[in-house]
């Protein structure tokens, strides 16, 4: 090499240095996340996470554990997330099967679970994986899990007489490297099922007029002896043709036991609830008419209750 | 030093700079995980949640395919080591039992007997 080509070299070397690292670490060794959490998960994995927490919790009822396993999830609006699942699950119904009809109804009993004010009862919990980052390791080629983070070990508890709740405190495990024990108060856990008992009758049936709406709907409401909304309850449209099955309660802001449907214009539909119950037939799009005489598509709202 | 030596000083200090970066500042990112590189408390969890549901729904099948989202090795192996895992974590006996109870029952159980999805 010719001193009089100067210093140029070193910057060579960097620069071939650097790719040469650049690529190592990036296609070569690049890093690799081997305990990762649910929230990294792939937007369908993430589907199914959350269709199998929702199927836990039908079948445990306890709410708060359901909730915690969502949180992994860092969804931004559970509620919505879950509702919104369980509405595709339920179109996507007639494709996938009955185990799906199953999925969306337990999602939906979910969402509105969550939307439930709760009340204290003592559950017993079993610890719940801990959130931390996954730590990156560079060039790991085999999986070796770091120790987990599971720094909680539940204390035998037991309701003290008189009280409605239970506060277990968390005991930390006798490790260096155990991270500061959450105060875990327990919960109540619930169930959300449709009321057993007597069907719903349909006590009252009316062409609802409302200019601002520009379709025409089936709105339907139910409601326990109590008064109150009935969420998850089955209902089944039919016409010629066709079926739709849908459930109360996957839209809770318009209230637990709602639910609709859009007719479309001309088309005859009979509804009943899958569970039983009166069948209301010859339901079709009808006109309103405005006071300035336009006319526009009024909805029909059915209320469902208990006896 | 020779030439020859501080060039390829040079090129070292770069493969450390860029190793930096990639490692680093700028690593590869995982968003779209699958389930199989779930941290261990997280899959064992999840088979909580699988022999949670397979109490209710008996469908063996179902929690078979479930598990499988967590790797190729047999389902009932799968739950054996999420069961060890939560007897040394201290889950409560209930859930301990309930996961055995799965490990039970794909111990049995053949993915022959599988009825496929419609």
């Amino acid at each position: 090499m010719s001193d009089q080509r100067g210093p140029w070299y070193l910057l060579t070397g960097l620069v071939i240095g650097a790719v040469l690292g650049v690529l190592y670490a990036w296609g070569v060794q690049p890093v690799k996340y081997t305990n990762t959490t649910p929230a990294s998960l792939r937007t369908d994995f993430k589907d199914q996470y959350r269709a199998l927490i929702a199927s836990a919790y039908m079948a445990d009822g306890d709410l708060v554990r359901a909730r915690a396993r969502l949180d992994l999830l860092k969804d931004a609006d559970v509620y919505q997330v879950l509702a919104e699942q369980a509405q595709r699950t339920l179109a996507n119904a007639s494709q996938t099967g009955g185990g799906a009809m199953q999925e969306a109804r337990a999602l939906g009993v979910l969402a509105v679970a969550l939307g439930q004010p709760v009340a204290t009862v003592a559950v017993s919990l079993s610890p719940l994986p801990q959130e931390s980052s996954p730590s990156p390791s560079p060039a790991p080629n085999t999986l070796t899990p770091t120790p987990p983070t599971l720094p909680a070990t539940p204390v035998a508890t037991s309701p003290s007489p008189g009280t409605s709740s239970v506060t277990a405190q968390a005991t930390p495990l006798a490790t260096a490297a155990m991270t500061p024990s959450p105060t875990i108060t327990r919960l109540p856990t619930r169930t959300f099922t449709p009321t057993p008992g007597a069907p719903f009758a349909l006590k009252s049936e009316e062409l609802a007029c409302s200019p601002d709406q520009k379709i025409p709907l089936i709105i339907l409401q139910t409601y326990d002896a109590a008064g109150q909304g009935v969420p998850g309850v089955e209902v089944v449209v039919n016409w010629d043709g066709g079926e739709n099955r849908f459930f109360t309660g996957l839209k809770p802001e318009l209230g637990l036991g709602y639910a609709d449907f859009t007719m479309t214009p001309s088309v005859v539909y009979t509804l009943r609830l899958a569970e039983g119950g009166q069948i209301i037939p010859n339901l079709s799009a009808s006109e309103c008419e405005a006071a300035d005489g336009s006319r526009y598509w009024g909805s029909w709202l059915l209320i469902f209750e208990q006896p | 030093m020779s030439r020859w030596i501080r060039f390829f000083l040079a090129i070292a200090l770069g493969a450390a700079a860029g190793l930096l970066y990639g490692w680093l500042v700028n690593p590869v990112k995982y968003v779209d995980t699958t389930p199989d590189t779930l941290r261990v408390d997280y899959k064992s969890d999840y088979v909580l949640m699988v022999a949670e549901a397979y109490r209710a729904e008996t469908d063996l099948a179902l929690a078979a395919r479930r598990l499988a989202l967590l790797g190729d090795t047999p389902p009932a192996e799968i739950v054996r080591q999420a069961t060890l895992f939560a007897e040394s974590q201290g889950y409560t006996d209930a859930d301990v039992v309930l996961m055995r109870n799965l490990q039970a029952a794909l111990q049995s159980w053949t993915p022959s007997q599988e009825t496929p999805y419609p």
